[in-house]
């Protein structure tokens, strides 16, 4: 990365770090210095000592080539919005539901507006956060007709004493919560009806069409006070049977956050990141004392080797060390450190440009 | 090797009805459910089934047994419905099934079992799951059939005095979720928990019974785990991986099941009191519970095992 290891955090004399704040940095020890894994080849970097930071994904894959400029942009302007809230000195449980949202309004990516349609032609969506201070955790499973899943997620999570809310109950409690219905057509783009028309076509195998191809989004952040977050949110998998929960909605799969650990945020192929609790695994390989880079290459090639699925991660660790790792063709990622935005596409990528560039 | 570890495998099953404050009208009828089920389980493994067959076989039939909260004598939820969740593991390659939020099944566990093998997904939820259940000819049966007179009672008193569902939460019936571990002949491993959930749970309510990971896992690395309590807690720790975690890092199974449940204790603020049982790949078994009971039964080597409160261990031949 060229800057070398730095000494520790930023000090923030307007924030005198929260009693809930695990050890001082300096008790800490730092993460193994960023020497990549070539062998995975897919090096995104990882600057350990320095928070704020949020890492964002827009899902791993295979992104056609004419719309790779835009879902890098669109990750880009994701974390530029949570990093803004992390420099106000918001929480990262702020930060990453407003970069999962902002993901979400963005009709490129499958999830909230974008989502793919299920075998009936319908969307249904999975979403998830975690709270690393105390565990809490919300999700919502194939609900319907909201705008943010996001935001209802973290609804479940703070205003009920449940972590998961499915189906018509969830859309029950997103009315209770006065959250607006939106209509089905909004939550469609013309893309997602093309794609899955030209998945039901007889001669499709739909299995094969999407292996990867999966908008699911996510974001980890650690903010000022070294508290961490996660959120994931999705449309799924392409014609996917009706009622199909994938990874995003479960603990430990879709997501974990644990201020003592990190964070992750996966995406990919669902059922493989299901059968191999990816976030927990990685989060477990982490407290074996390997760094998020290393803990995330591992699982990700258990995942491969175990049960043939592909993905992507994004994770931070409680000292600011993060990482963007996939065993998929692309994943599009986007972090913010120390001002500097980082982002990439392709393995072994890793753009950098200050954070105040607007494009 | 592999026809060696045939030869010495011996099976293994055990299985639970829930850990909570159990209520002494109930004792006799929990352990002998379990008893059973577990003896039921093992018998067929001793006959050339496998572990996943077992964990099947021996959930439904707690399923069956209306003194259990799973299938027939489940929960009623908020709105006086049934929603039912459960998973199913098998350890040679990490396949899964799971449903969750389901009505007129009397037999989740089947359901959940048809889902790892006729689709390409691993959990189905709500309509879209009895659809499912439909397509592929699993009986549903009227929703009323579920309900058991005891249950309707108890949900009428908790209706009529409101309570924040926080007090809900936390009160002590409804833990009782089912479930099995085995390890069969040819050293393969599998899991199964079903559950009806807790009384006046939100609709839609999913807890961590159909949750890989948390209500259930199974890895012929390391073993199997079936897991029952506190769901949102359980959740929280992802309880059945963090178990074998422990055992991968070389923790017996009665260890790795207190640590985990400890850390479960000690880390979840409002209070996750649990249970959890697990075989280990080479034939090991715990039953273990932070709860003031939990009804469990083991099967290993024509002896069963089986107990209700702490500490308690109850050993007999087994008699065919």
């Amino acid at each position: 990365m060229g800057e070398g290891r730095p000494e520790g955090p930023p000090r923030r004399t307007s924030s005198p770090p929260s009693p809930r704040r695990l050890g001082s940095p300096s008790e800490i020890p730092l993460a193994e210095p960023t020497d990549h894994d070539m062998a995975h080849g897919r090096s995104n970097g990882s600057v350990p000592g320095m928070f704020p930071v949020l890492v964002v994904h827009g899902g791993a894959g295979h992104i056609p080539n004419e719309r790779a400029e835009l879902s890098l942009a669109g990750v880009r302007a994701a974390v530029r919005g949570g990093y803004a809230i992390l420099q106000g000195q918001g929480s990262a449980m702020d930060a990453v539901v407003e970069a999962v949202t902002l993901l979400e309004n963005n009709p490129l990516y499958n999830a909230g507006c974008g989502s793919v349609l299920n075998a009936k032609g319908e969307v249904e969506m999975d979403a998830m956060v975690m709270d690393g201070t105390d565990l809490s955790s919300g999700a919502v499973s194939a609900v319907r007709r909201v705008a943010n899943p996001i935001q209802l997620a973290r609804l479940v999570m703070e205003k009920t004493s449940h972590l998961c809310l499915t189906g018509d109950g969830a859309s029950q409690f997103a009315r209770a919560m006065g959250v607006p219905d939106v209509s089905e057509e909004s939550l469609i783009t013309e893309y997602a009806r093309m794609r899955w028309k030209k998945n039901i076509a007889p001669d499709a195998n739909p299995v094969e069409c999407q292996m990867g191809k999966m908008g699911t989004v996510g974001a980890v952040a650690v903010d000022a006070r070294g508290n961490i977050a996660c959120a994931t949110s999705t449309g799924g998998m392409l014609n996917k049977m009706e009622g199909r929960v994938g990874d995003t909605a479960c603990i430990g799969c879709g997501g974990y956050a644990d201020n003592k650990v990190g964070a992750v945020s996966p995406t990919g192929h669902g059922e493989a990141i299901m059968k191999v609790t990816l976030a927990r695994l990685i989060l477990f390989h982490m407290e074996q004392g390997c760094s998020a880079e290393v803990a995330a290459d591992k699982a990700l090639a258990y995942m491969k080797e175990r049960v043939g699925g592909l993905g992507g991660v994004v994770v931070v660790d409680p000292q600011g060390g993060w990482a963007a790792r996939f065993s998929s063709l692309q994943m599009s990622w986007a972090a913010a450190q120390n001002n500097t935005l980082h982002y990439g596409l392709y393995s072994d990528e890793n753009f950098t440009q200050n954070i105040e560039d607007p494009h | 090797m592999e026809a060696l570890r045939e030869l010495v495998m011996k099976p293994v099953i055990v299985v639970h009805g829930g850990a909570w404050a159990i209520p002494d009208e109930m004792a006799k009828a929990s352990v002998d459910g379990v008893k059973s089920a577990a003896t039921e389980g093992f018998l067929a493994m001793k006959t050339g089934a496998s572990a996943l067959d077992a964990v099947e076989l021996a959930v439904r039939a707690l399923e069956d047994n209306p003194v259990f909260d799973a299938g027939h004598g489940a929960v009623l939820n908020a709105n006086g419905e049934v929603e039912l969740d459960a998973i199913i593991m098998d350890g040679r390659n990490l396949s899964a099934g799971a449903v969750c939020s389901v009505r007129n099944i009397s037999n989740p566990v089947s359901l959940a079992r048809a889902v790892m093998e006729k689709t390409d997904h691993v959990m189905l939820t709500g309509r879209g799951a009895n659809m499912f259940a439909e397509s592929v000819g699993v009986t549903t049966v009227p929703t009323d059939t579920l309900v058991t007179e005891w249950e309707r009672s108890e949900w009428e008193k908790a209706k009529k005095y409101p309570t924040g569902v926080r007090e809900l939460f936390n009160c002590h019936r409804g833990h009782d979720t089912v479930g099995a571990v085995a390890v069969d002949s040819s050293g393969n491993v599998a899991c199964a928990t079903s559950t009806g959930g807790i009384r006046n749970k939100m609709v839609g309510r999913v807890g961590d019974s159909p949750v890989i990971g948390s209500g259930g896992y199974a890895d012929n690395v390391s073993g199997a785990v079936s897991c029952t309590g506190h769901g949102e807690a359980i959740l929280k720790v992802t309880l059945a991986r963090l178990i074998l975690s422990n055992m991968e890092k070389g923790k017996g199974v009665s260890e790795a099941v207190d640590m985990s449940l400890g850390y479960m204790a000690d880390r979840v603020h409002e209070g996750g009191g649990g249970g959890a049982i697990v075989v280990s790949q080479t034939g090991d078994w715990a039953a273990k519970f932070t709860t003031e009971r939990m009804a469990w039964a083991a099967v290993k080597e024509e002896v069963i095992w089986s107990g209700l409160n702490p500490s308690e261990q109850f050993k007999e031949t087994l008699t065919q």
